[in-house]
């Protein structure tokens, strides 16, 4: 991957998509933990372990703090859409 | 017809050496603009053609011409995974509420009328969102994986 030393190097994009919904928070959690935590390849040792255990206990927390959020957000926008009267939005938006 | 593989283009190397991208913070404005497989461009590509030119997408289903603009980071020493000077772009790219097709990607520099290249990404098949988020994930920001990247021993 490092290829010769000097020569500039372009790295490889990865495309995610979706139809008809958006990005799930599974994905935004991995994408956060990226920015995170890297833990190296090919290391074999015990602090590999460890740093790969703490990773996977920082996802659970992201994903449950981004689906509070998420929810947090659903609320302020439920009752935003009762005051200006699109009941059937609100109740769309609360069904989710 | 394949779109090309991934590369720096040849005018953004000799650039560089000439301080034509400025990848700070507050530097050019680099687009990303999307492309389907009919595609001629090369590494030899020095100017973004022009909207709509040379392959770039139509302007539909909420894709528009030109592309969209990255959000630099300021160019740094990495340690890790090697040694290298690199070059990030974050967040991801999003095409939000997409529906569209591309097979890869050009980012150009918008600083100036020339629109010079740096770099066509391959995205290897054809990827396609419908009414959703076409996401373009930039690789880990490090010595081995950036998405630009000058190493040294």
């Amino acid at each position: 991957m490092l290829g010769q030393p000097g020569i500039p190097q372009v790295g490889k994009v990865k495309v995610v998509t979706t139809s008809h919904t958006g990005l799930s928070i599974e994905h935004w959690a991995d994408r956060c933990l990226e920015k995170l935590i890297h833990v190296a390849p090919g290391d074999n040792s015990i602090l590999k372990d460890q740093a790969e255990a703490y990773r996977e206990q920082i996802r659970i927390v992201l994903i449950y703090y981004m689906t509070q959020a998420i929810k947090s957000d659903r609320t302020t926008l439920y009752n935003l859409f009762l005051k200006q009267g699109h009941r059937d939005m609100a109740e769309i938006l609360r069904k989710l | 017809m394949a779109f090309p593989s991934d590369t720096l283009t040849q005018s953004f190397v000799t650039e560089l050496l000439e301080g034509g991208h400025d990848f700070q913070v507050a530097g050019h404005v680099f687009n990303i603009a999307l492309y389907d497989d009919t595609t001629t461009m090369t590494a030899a590509t020095a100017t973004y053609p022009g909207a709509g030119v040379n392959g770039e997408l139509a302007a539909a289903g909420n894709y528009t011409q030109g592309g969209q603009a990255l959000t630099n980071v300021a160019p740094v020493w990495s340690s890790t995974g090697g040694t290298a000077a690199i070059i990030d772009f974050d967040p991801d790219e999003i095409f939000a509420n997409a529906t569209f097709s591309a097979m890869g990607a050009l980012i150009y520099n918008t600083n100036g009328a020339a629109n010079t290249t740096v770099c066509l990404l391959d995205f290897v098949t054809l990827q396609t969102a419908t009414a959703g988020d076409f996401t373009i994930q930039f690789p880990v920001a490090n010595a081995a994986t950036a998405i630009i990247r000058i190493a040294l021993p």
